[in-house]
């Protein structure tokens, strides 16, 4: 019977290591990473920001895409915004389609960050933030361009205003449209 | 941090009226150990990072305009998923974050008495089984140790 007991305690003691051990390696196994260039960008359907329904990124499949990930509590995203409204208005013609993903955000104050900036392209939200985490993002602002076939061109983590990535992010658009 | 010190200023503005709550008023305090801070997963206490702010923003509002705690996290709740609680649910798969400890102390537990219980029976002196200053042995094994004690003589 102790020996039974002894063999049951073992057992159980056993079980659990293996499941821990196994939590460890889904978790290592199932980290995310942001997607490399080249890489298919991951595709997530998402809520507008303003007004009901969903918008997926595989709708503009065919059409150059620049993700941008933003929050209203973010200062550089401020300054960023008015360039990319800037840029929005000026590539709207040309079949590039800016997509705004603001995450970890208070929806009443993105709401009033995109009518303080006067931002007309779409706006997605991302309150859990599971779809950046996606992206690998790890602060916004970060933008992404992605080409027709949906693979990523470039990935900028910081605001396109900064001084190495304007003429980065309107090459990418360029490489994009052209693929 | 200056949006901070102003929205809790115009909370405590807005108190006056507010004061007249239908129920106990609850407190930004109280929900900041309750609520998590979206981007560096630590409770809103422990945090002072811009998103932190402005959900504690947004609280010290809600609670001078009288919401409830459970109000309040609903609606964060509902903007942020569910993570943003500090606390698992009390249903569906977030049930076994409340009961694995439980089950793991008792479990503990009864390792543990288990092993004293096994301890104390093998210190426990042993009693003699024959009469009172006989050798303890049986009558059998006492007639062999005999006889080979005397193959010694």
């Amino acid at each position: 019977m102790t020996r039974r007991l002894k063999l049951g305690g073992q057992l159980v003691a056993f079980a659990c290591v293996a499941g821990l051990l196994a939590l460890l390696v889904w978790s290592v196994v199932h980290q995310e990473h942001a997607p490399s260039v080249g890489s298919v960008a991951p595709s997530f359907t998402l809520r507008r920001l303003e007004g009901p329904g969903t918008v997926s990124l595989a709708s503009y499949r065919g059409k150059p895409v620049v993700l941008n990930f933003w929050a209203s509590w973010c200062e550089p995203c401020k300054s960023e915004a008015a360039v990319l409204q800037r840029d929005w208005a000026s590539y709207r013609n040309r079949g590039v389609v800016f997509l705004g993903v603001d995450y970890h955000d208070l929806s009443s104050d993105a709401r009033r960050f995109v009518s303080a900036h006067a931002l007309t392209f779409p706006m997605l939200q991302d309150g859990s933030g599971n779809v950046t985490s996606r992206y690998g993002i790890s602060q916004v602002p970060e933008t992404y361009v992605l080409n027709r076939q949906g693979r990523v061109v470039a990935h900028l983590r910081g605001p396109i205003t900064d001084p190495g990535f304007a003429g980065q992010f309107r090459a990418a658009i360029a490489k994009a449209a052209a693929a | 941090m200056l949006r901070l010190l102003a929205v809790v200023a115009a909370a405590l503005v807005l108190a006056g009226p507010a004061a007249a709550c239908a129920h106990p008023r609850t407190s930004l305090g109280y929900l900041q150990g309750q609520v998590m801070c979206p981007t560096c997963h630590t409770t809103l206490d422990m945090s002072d990072s811009q998103a932190a702010q402005q959900i504690k923003a947004f609280i010290a509002k809600k609670v001078a305009a009288c919401w409830t705690a459970k109000q309040i996290e609903s609606a964060l709740v509902a903007n942020y998923g569910q993570e943003i609680l500090a606390a698992p649910s009390h249903q569906g798969f977030d049930l076994l974050a409340w009961w694995l400890p439980i089950v793991g102390v008792l479990a503990g537990g009864v390792v543990l008495a288990l092993g004293v219980w096994r301890w104390s029976r093998r210190r426990k002196p042993e009693e003699p089984d024959g009469p009172a200053g006989g050798s303890g042995l049986d009558e059998e094994t006492e007639r062999r140790l005999d006889d080979l004690l005397a193959r010694f003589d």
